[in-house]
């Protein structure tokens, strides 16, 4: 049996006193949607950064491919076929639209491509187009990243981690601040994303999250509280006291 | 495909070319007119290009300050004078610069890496006033004085030989060799090694996330420019016949910084006329009053206030429209405003 992309076991990580991630393993599916989802202050960024190597984990293992890439810096764990996107919207914002995505595609590339001029790059160059148009960003390629409005930066940050083919993209909240018709746009496009990648969200639009996962993992206060199907989670009494219990 | 980054360097090669003429020109009416003054003022202001250029390197593309890039600017004038003066081969004084340089960069750059911002800047500048004062108290070196009697050269190029004495021979050899460098700059942040250098100045923090290693890229970038730095500082003693420890001190390393913002920062070219304009002004207003420093520095603070982005920083985005016009490839242009220019033109 080949191992899961991604497999996470009894990860941790304190703040000071705060168990800010305690004790969370789950795995992510070939191919399939897993949600994490949680009410603020869960963990669930902070999760984030524990795979990605954005924080070196206290306890635990993180394992890609079956690899432990536990502690690894974000440039090995990439290397290793994660790719991340970030809440807060984190392009290279002086750079133009192209530019973001032909860095990230740069990966693709022979090593011994990197000192010949950019042009040269031909699959960089292609991977870019190809990224522009499936999201829709052909016309803007040379505009500044800054100049673009909300829901365009929030779709070329997706598209930005896209780019270099990874194996499991992490995607942390990708449709926050995103009008109702970009959510839904961004929503169907997650979904095909899925034939490429595994992914790992992590959101809060309810309806989005059931609509839209495989699998959801539900955190509260760093812990896993539940997993399962979405149905069977939104089911769960213990769930719904921590988190649907508002609605 | 239009790139918005090779159509700015595109822009700076033609300001390039521009210069190299205009340098040219200057070498033919110094050589027919039999002017010393001029063509050794004018390899002087080169030299402290290459200086710039390293700068501009730094803090243009990788976005990192250095107050003490005279540091290997002055190591490399040092090591080019001892070899000079014990063996007088110009290619061996360029070699012996490029090495001990090399690893003065290294070990500067493990040191100077682990830290960022101000602090970088801040340990590049102790760095520098550190070893300068080393060498200022060094009588093997020359101590304070510095060391005179660096041998006048012939320096061999293939069949032609140029004597350093020669003032319009030896100008067009340090335009040759400062224009190298600056070629080979331009062409390695063209490459996707040099985009990952601009990557790190826009978003520092996005780029492990794209699979680069930070710290790689920042040594590489600094490094490169230890070397033109220190390129360049081996021809100074070619040219004076001395060395001394002022080539180290803050005041070379801040004329560098001054030139780069002078002339654009982040535009390569830029640091090349930055630096000829600042000592040209130095020595026409020089020769007015002894107060030139107070002119300049004025004349600094009005270019940060009304040309930010400094001369070439003002020019370079008109030349880059006029080449942006020229359909390199037909390119199928949806109607945005982006592409209205191109699609107009053509």
């Amino acid at each position: 049996m080949t191992p899961p992309v991604l497999d996470i076991r009894d990860l941790g990580i304190s703040f000071g006193g705060l168990k800010a991630v305690d004790q969370v393993s789950f795995s992510a599916e070939r191919h399939r949607i897993t949600t994490v989802i949680g009410p603020n202050g869960a963990g669930k960024s902070t999760l984030f950064n524990l795979i990605s190597g954005a924080i070196k984990p206290q306890r635990g293992q993180v394992l890609i491919d079956g690899v432990d890439m536990t502690g690894a810096a974000p440039n090995r764990t990439k290397a290793a076929g994660l790719s991340r996107s970030f809440q807060i919207t984190n392009l290279f914002f002086e750079l133009t639209v192209a530019e973001n995505l032909r860095l990230a595609a740069q990966v693709l590339e022979p090593a011994g491509r990197a000192f010949l001029p950019v042009r040269r790059s031909e699959r960089a160059m292609a991977k870019t187009a190809q990224m522009l148009e499936r999201f829709g960003l052909t016309h803007r390629r040379d505009e500044i990243a800054g100049n673009l409005s909300h829901g365009d930066q929030r779709r070329l940050e997706i598209a930005v981690c896209l780019a270099s083919e990874p194996k499991i993209l992490l995607l942390d909240e990708p449709t926050q601040g995103m009008s109702h018709g970009d959510t839904e746009d961004t929503a169907k496009l997650v979904r095909n994303l899925t034939e490429d990648v595994t992914v790992l969200l992590i959101e809060h639009d309810i309806g989005l999250v059931m609509d839209l996962s495989d699998h959801v993992v539900v955190m509260h206060q760093g812990r896993k509280l539940a997993e399962g199907p979405p149905k069977v989670v939104r089911a769960d009494p213990a769930v719904q006291a921590a988190y649907f219990g508002h609605h | 495909m239009r790139d918005r980054l090779t159509t700015s360097m595109r822009a700076s090669h033609v300001l390039a070319l521009i210069f190299v003429v205009a340098a040219l020109c200057l070498a033919a009416f110094g050589a027919a007119t039999g002017d010393t003054f001029y063509l050794r003022l004018g390899t002087e202001a080169l030299i402290f290009a290459g200086l710039a250029l390293s700068v501009d390197l730094l803090l243009g593309y990788s976005g990192a300050l250095s107050l003490g890039q005279a540091l290997y600017f002055g190591i490399g004038a040092y090591v080019s004078a001892l070899t000079l003066m014990k063996v007088p081969s110009f290619w061996l004084a360029m070699g012996a610069a490029f090495l001990v340089t090399l690893a003065a960069a290294i070990i500067g750059g493990l040191i100077a890496n682990r830290v960022r911002g101000v602090y970088f800047a801040l340990i590049t500048f102790g760095l520098a006033q550190v070893f300068a004062k080393v060498v200022y108290n060094t009588r093997e070196l020359g101590a304070s004085d510095g060391m005179i009697g660096v041998p006048v050269i012939q320096i061999g190029l293939g069949p032609f030989s140029v004597s350093a004495a020669s003032p319009a021979g030896f100008f067009l050899v340090v335009l040759g060799i400062i224009m190298g460098l600056y070629a080979l700059t331009a062409y390695l942040l063209d490459t996707p090694f040099g985009r990952v250098l601009t990557a790190l100045k826009a978003n520092e923090k996005r780029v492990p996330f794209l699979g680069y290693s930070v710290w790689r890229a920042r040594m590489a970038a600094y490094v490169f420019a230890g070397l033109v730095a220190g390129l360049s500082g081996a021809l100074y003693p070619m040219l004076r016949g001395f060395v001394s420890p002022e080539l180290m001190f803050f005041a070379t390393s801040g004329n560098a910084v001054i030139s780069v913002i002078l002339g654009g920062v982040g535009t390569l070219i830029g640091a090349i006329y930055g630096s000829v304009l600042l000592v040209i002004l130095k020595s026409i207003i020089g020769s007015w009053t002894e107060h030139h420093l107070i002119v300049i520095g004025l004349l600094f603070m009005a270019c940060v206030m009304f040309l930010p982005k400094g001369m070439v920083g003002f020019v370079r985005p008109r030349i880059e429209r006029l080449l942006g016009r020229e359909p390199a490839a037909p390119e199928p242009a949806p109607p945005s405003s982006a592409t209205i220019k191109s699609g107009s033109a053509a």
